[in-house]
């Protein structure tokens, strides 16, 4: 082997070991942070728990126990709709939105509003939940002026809607600067050009917009899902956690007996749901045409 | 044929303070291939999306087929486009977006399929049906483009600027694709396109426009023989312009001053000078006559041959091909272009160094009308 072949197989070595030095900080943290606490929590679900302290076992019990109890099965599936029904709301209020600041504003409207979709992320989520408290409420802002016209009261708060508000209350504002980031970026020819093909307004909206925008949106969706699937606040401060979410159920658990593996199992179902989740939306999202 | 398909009244398009098009006024047959050529920002573009609805003229009135298109919306005009980008739309495969237009009027699943496929494989892209766009050259994109607007059999086609994203090799071969469909079908091609190459080499008649007015239309031929004005000439190039007044008249000559000499120029028919009038001639490149300058031979009289006569240097010189442009000044700053064939130039082993004379006859040099 001549120098010149040693000198750059050093060199290349040294690139690696360079490229490496860089990427070593978020690879320690992810270990230490989350994949450390991951695998103790998928080692907790084995665990055992007698007279409310935790001992090192590897028993099925906690899973048999779970999968077994007809209030995890309801809470499963309460949660899932729940979800599901905030990503369809979500993507639907925030649709007209974000089609108006991509395709009607000017692009220094377009950036104003984006910052104003923004600031709401300024203020803790749990005091803008609590503010809901006071237009919700029995005698509340809402119920005060529907008295006016002769409506109501309605209960608001701890009911599914009150739920709803809080999720949207969360997601809507990221789900609109999502889509309108997606949809800003549609060139202006594939528009004019469905037009020039006959294609009207609204059906230009389905048959090329939103097949464009396709991944912005899908990924706004994802996002609304991941946050109100996993949301504690909203369903027990709104919807007065009746019946119980998934969030809501771990805290019961682990409050109730200490038993803290059974709410690992838990947290563990939660996180196979949400990856088998983001994982198929995201490569939907992402799918090339193959034919 | 003759019949008008298209017609321009008094058209006047103006976004805020910018004309974009002057008071328009432009008829275009049945069958005919017109193509709108001129610098960025002649209005040329702005000409072509108003027919397609995509501009709503200020003033004026475009009538297609003998309507009144000013408030019919662009989705119900039938005047299918090629983009420039091409705007192919990428979630479809080639046959869907072939397919697109006739879906948007309602025709059946088998019978667009149907036709797609014949108009694909019309363009040679029989072996691409079910290619997705994104995965077809540049050429079989304009292909699938071209078949995507004329699987709806428009009377007429827009095209606007189609060949420029494309390598030179392509836009010659797409040249004479475009040429022989539009013989073939026997629409009207609108084409808008900056490129003198594109429009001379296609089209029935190029309308030359410059500052959102019409400058000139005609035939390639007239066009680049007899440029209409000065903005045409320059915009043609190749065509060395100069300004005199006209200092006498002998029948059907007229001799004119300029600041490199004293030029005899052929009145057109049906035109008079006056003494002292300002005038502006344009000479083509290839008219010009290149030899050596030599004291010996005898200085020439316009007035007498008809030949002109100016002695200049060369400055710089410019390889097309076969084709060379030499570039000259005069003794008083005026510059001159020369187009010679290759071969012609190793006879005259051209140098800087060198004094030459420039000639041309009278009658080859051309009256602009400002």
């Amino acid at each position: 082997m001549s120098q010149t072949d040693t000198a750059i197989r050093k060199s290349k070595s040294s690139q690696r070991l360079y490229a490496l030095t860089w990427r070593l900080p978020i690879i320690v943290w992810q270990v230490l942070f989350f994949v450390g606490p991951l695998l103790f929590l998928i080692a907790m679900s084995f665990f055992l728990v007698k007279n409310y302290r935790m001992h090192e076992a590897f028993e099925m019990v906690n899973w048999q126990k779970m999968f077994s109890r007809d209030y995890f099965r309801d809470s499963y599936f309460f949660t899932l709709g729940l979800a599901i029904g905030a990503t369809v709301l979500c993507s639907v209020i925030a649709f007209p939105a974000a089609f108006a600041l991509s395709f009607k504003v000017s692009a220094n409207t377009r950036r104003w509003a984006l910052f104003f979709l923004i600031i709401p992320f300024f203020t803790s989520y749990l005091v803008r939940t609590f503010s809901w408290y006071v237009i919700l409420a029995e005698s509340g802002v809402v119920n005060s002026l529907l008295q006016f016209i002769g409506l109501g009261p309605f209960t608001m708060l701890n009911t599914v809607f009150g739920t709803m508000v809080g999720y949207l209350t969360l997601t809507l504002p990221l789900v609109i600067v999502l889509q309108t980031f997606s949809m800003s970026q549609i060139d202006k020819s594939y528009i004019e050009a469905a037009y020039n093909l006959g294609c009207g307004r609204i059906r230009t909206i389905t048959s090329v917009i939103i097949p464009l925008a396709k991944t912005g949106l899908v990924i706004g969706a994802v996002f609304c899902f991941i946050l109100a699937f996993g949301d504690f606040v909203s369903p027990y401060y709104l919807g007065g956690s009746k019946p119980p979410t998934l969030s809501i159920l771990i805290i019961d658990t682990t409050k109730s007996g200490q038993q803290w593996p059974r709410a690992a199992v838990v947290a563990i179902v939660m996180m196979l749901t949400l990856f088998t989740v983001a994982f198929a939306s995201i490569a939907y999202a992402y799918r090339k045409r193959q034919r | 044929m003759s019949d008008t398909l298209v017609e321009f009244r008094q058209v006047v398009k103006r976004f805020d303070d910018f004309v974009a098009v002057k008071s328009l006024n432009l008829s275009i047959a049945e069958g005919e291939f017109v193509a709108l050529m001129g610098p960025s920002g002649c209005g040329k573009t702005t000409t072509l999306r108003m027919l397609a609805g995509l501009e709503k003229p200020t003033s004026g009135e475009i009538i297609l087929n003998g309507r009144v298109m000013n408030d019919v919306s662009a989705s119900e005009r039938d005047t299918p486009m090629v983009w420039q980008s091409l705007a192919l739309f990428p979630f479809l495969n080639a046959r869907e977006n072939v397919e697109f237009g006739l879906k948007m009027k309602g025709v059946d699943a088998p019978e667009r399929r149907k036709r797609a496929i014949h108009w694909l494989e019309r363009l040679d892209m029989g072996e691409f049906i079910e290619r997705p766009v994104n995965q077809l050259s540049g050429g079989q994109r304009q292909r699938v483009a071209l078949a995507r607007s004329l699987v709806i059999e428009p009377k007429i086609l827009l095209l606007d600027e189609p060949l420029s994203a494309l390598d030179a090799h392509l836009v010659i071969r797409m040249q004479g694709v475009l040429s022989k469909l539009q013989k073939e079908l026997g629409i009207t091609f609108v084409y808008v396109t900056h490129s003198q190459s594109e429009a001379f080499a296609m089209a029935d008649r190029v309308v030359i426009m410059g500052n959102g007015d019409v400058a000139q239309v005609g035939t390639s031929r007239e066009i680049y023989r007899s440029p209409a004005n000065k903005f045409v000439a320059q915009f043609v190039g190749r065509n060395n312009i100069l300004g005199g007044s006209v200092s006498s008249i002998d029948g059907d000559l007229a001799l004119f001053d300029t600041e490199c000499g004293q030029f005899a120029l052929r009145i057109p028919e049906g035109k008079t000078f006056q003494l002292g009038q300002l005038i502006n001639i344009s000479i083509a490149a290839d008219r010009l006559r290149l030899q050596q300058h030599s004291d010996s031979a005898p200085k020439n009289k316009p007035m007498d041959t008809g030949t002109n006569q100016v002695d200049c240097t060369l400055i710089s010189e410019e390889f097309v091909g076969a084709v060379v442009t030499l570039f000259f000044e005069t003794k008083d700053g005026t510059e001159l272009m020369v187009q010679v064939q290759e071969r012609e130039l190793d006879q005259l082993k051209v140098s800087q160094d060198t004094l030459y004379t420039l000639s041309w006859a009278a009658d080859s040099a051309h009256l602009l009308s400002d």
